[in-house]
């Protein structure tokens, strides 16, 4: 079983990238778009959900935060490549995007990493099911 | 997942992210060959309308049809020869709108074996570019405004809209233009490196004329206007009257042209006996019925009197100018701050602040005082720069972020020797740190697919709006001049002097001229106006305004020799 630490940990992170996401995208983007905004919402849910779950230790907040960082984790990786793509893109139309185009494209991207990508892996390494060790000690 | 295969599927990805990145790149980007253009697209424009159009398959090919309209009098004849040819992404709509570069690419549309091109030219003169997306709350907008090309190709090829939409195969193209008859006479480069003083008078004069000839027999400018059809769109302002004003009355002052002179009077008499309405005891400018009038109005009114009185267009305007200063004066803050709205009902400031009004305030107030020598305007003017310079633009990551202070700089300029040295050198410092925030945000050449060196945006797909640059180089002159005459280093001002060529330049180089006289139904009437940016060809008056009295100033830093 996960330690309390852990939990906490991970729990805090889940609700901050679920509240950052919904944050994001129903009020920092100005128009509304069923493509982003549907799964928008679907993770900011399961954010929320699995953080809660991780706090209040329930029996399956493991399966949730896996079940999570999964989706988080493949959501991340499209809208990574979609970002890179577009702007290979730009590249091909327009030719130099500029050092102002560049650096707008980096900045989404680094802010995109961290919670869906970096913290999805870290947490679906940290939270893998792994064979009972007879004689464990689980950290309280 | 077992670690080991969670790494395998990252690398994957990276690598297959990587390698879309390359082919997606490779198959968008036009393979251009301007040493053997394809098809040539002749055209013929007479008032800024196409009267003929003749698809060509080589260069040098004729078609008799088109030669005989194209031949007649009034006509120019144009040919895009297409240099390269490449696929749009056609989904969703807002990709496809920004798959053109603007000013750059046309639309060719094939059908049953059936092709039309839509070309730059005719985009142009639909003005369809950067009308495709807009961004209301940041004032962007962006791509091809796809109506109008749907709407010109299903047209050409015989079918409606949404069978274009549904069948045709959607590619853009990109040409090289050539003005084949009237020959044009052979365009003059215009460089940062020889921004010759001839050419810079010739385009603030073209510009002073511009306006003038908008200005109605009761004082009203043209305030936007379509280049394109010269059709005057709706709309008015104080501020840009005012600020129009006073640059039509300097044009006057250094041309001579009566023309130019009874319109500047007139543009002046329009703010003087119909906008000047009483704010409480006080007199200011703003409209008649309205409840609220604001400072940036009464302002840049200010200037434009002092600059009829101070170049002796009409010496009665000096007779003006003490009563909205008094106003001016009446709307300060003990701090040095202005308050930027006057409520008429209830008689009392408010205490708000929008852009740009303090820094106009500040210069106004300066202007009056080297006019009248009232003191208690060069006070005024002396704390609200102070103050501008100083606490208004004084939090962390203030050098990380700057507002709009072209007025702010003007005023400090103006200010020069009459000022406190402490208020004027840490105002100085504060207008070369914004101009090199400037220019670090300023494009260089090959930055963007526009002529841009000189220019200010934000990444590739926003064509850069040019009215920044002139009102930034209306402010970075007056600082250098301020700069050199502090004494400050050399390689200090010489970096700002370089900043500033490279913007007058592309201005220069982009003010309408002959060169594209045939894409307008009156090209004399837009000869020599500013337009908003390399595409867009909607002309407001302060375009003009910042741009010539930028030029203005660069003649007065540079006197010929």
């Amino acid at each position: 079983m996960l330690s309390r630490r852990a939990a906490v940990v991970f729990g805090v992170a889940d609700l901050l990238t679920g509240a950052l996401v919904l944050f994001g995208v129903f009020v920092a983007l100005p128009a509304r778009w069923a493509p982003v905004d549907v799964p928008a919402a679907v993770l900011g849910a399961i954010e929320i959900a699995a953080g809660g779950a991780l706090l209040a230790r329930t029996p399956w907040a493991e399966k949730l935060a896996r079940a999570t960082s999964a989706v988080a984790l493949a959501l991340g990786l499209f809208v990574v490549s979609l970002l890179a793509v577009t702007a290979s893109w730009l590249s091909g139309v327009y030719g130099p995007v500029g050092a102002g185009g560049a650096i707008i494209l980096v900045l989404v991207a680094a802010m995109t990493l961290p919670y869906l990508v970096v913290l999805p892996v870290v947490q679906l390494v940290w939270l893998r099911p792994r064979a009972a060790t007879p004689g464990a000690v689980v950290e309280e | 997942m077992a670690p080991r295969a969670l790494a395998y599927v990252l690398a994957a990805w990276a690598l297959a992210t990587a390698l879309a990145c390359v082919l997606v790149r490779h198959a968008f980007a036009l393979d251009l060959d301007a040493a053997r253009p394809g098809v040539v697209v002749a055209s013929a424009w007479r008032g800024g309308e196409l009267v003929a159009r003749a698809v060509l398959p080589h260069p040098g090919d004729r078609d008799t049809a088109f030669d005989a309209v194209a031949s007649g009098p009034g006509v120019t004849r144009v040919e895009e020869r297409v240099v390269g040819e490449g696929p749009v992404v056609a989904w969703p709509e807002a990709a496809l709108s920004l798959s053109f570069v603007p000013g750059r690419e046309g639309l060719v549309a094939r059908l049953d074996g059936r092709t039309a091109y839509v070309t730059p030219d005719e985009l142009f003169s639909m003005q369809a570019y950067d009308h495709g997306i807009a961004v209301p709350s940041m004032q962007l907008s962006a791509g091809l405004d796809l109506p109008f090309a749907y709407a010109r190709a299903a047209e050409r090829l015989g079918v409606t809209v949404p069978e274009l939409r549904a069948r045709a195969s959607l590619r853009r193209f990109q040409v090289e233009r050539v003005v084949v008859a009237p020959a044009p006479a052979p365009p003059r480069a215009i460089t940062p490196d020889a921004l010759d003083l001839a050419d810079v008078r010739a385009g603030a004069i073209g510009m002073g004329r511009y306006l003038a000839r908008g200005v109605d027999d009761a004082g009203r400018f043209r305030y936007l206007v379509n280049a394109t059809t010269n059709q005057t769109l709706p709309g008015y302002d104080w501020p840009r009257h005012a600020g129009a004003t006073y640059f039509v009355a300097q044009i006057a002052a250094l041309t001579g042209d009566a023309d130019v002179r009874f319109a500047a009077l007139r543009a002046a008499g329009q703010l003087r006996d119909h906008a000047m309405i009483a704010c409480g005891d006080r007199r200011c400018i703003g409209e008649a019925g309205a409840s609220e009038a604001d400072l940036g109005s009464t302002a840049l009114a200010v200037l434009a009197f002092v600059e009829i009185a101070r170049t002796h267009l009409d010496d009665g305007y000096a007779l003006v100018v003490p009563q909205l200063t008094d106003f001016i004066r009446s709307q300060q803050r003990p701090d040095g701050e202005l308050m930027h709205v006057y409520d008429r009902r209830e008689r009392h400031p408010i205490d708000v602040q929008l852009l740009y009004y303090s820094g106009e305030a500040a210069f106004a107030l300066a202007r009056a005082h080297g006019l009248g020598g009232d003191p208690r305007d060069l006070d005024a003017a002396t704390r609200a720069l102070a103050h501008l310079a100083g606490p208004a633009w004084s939090f962390f990551g203030s050098r990380y972020y700057w507002g709009e202070e072209h007025w702010t700089c003007q005023a400090m300029d103006e200010l020069w020797g009459r000022a406190p040295a402490a208020t004027l050198d840490g105002a100085l410092d504060f207008c070369l740190g914004w101009q090199a925030y400037g220019r670090q945000l300023m494009y260089g050449p090959g930055d963007t697919p526009f002529d841009a060196d000189g220019a200010y945006g934000a990444g590739p797909v926003f064509t850069p709006h040019l009215t920044p640059a002139g009102s930034r180089a209306e402010a970075g002159i007056a600082t250098l001049e301020a700069a050199r005459r502090a004494g400050r280093p050399a390689a200090q001002t010489a970096v700002l002097e370089g900043q500033m060529r490279r913007s007058l330049a592309m201005l220069l180089r982009h003010q309408l001229g002959a060169d594209r006289a045939y894409l307008f139904a009156d090209p004399v009437a837009v000869e020599g106006a500013m337009p908003g940016s390399d595409v867009d060809w909607q002309l407001r008056i302060d375009y003009a305004q910042h741009t010539g009295s930028a030029l203005l100033r660069w003649l007065a830093l540079v006197p010929p020799s």
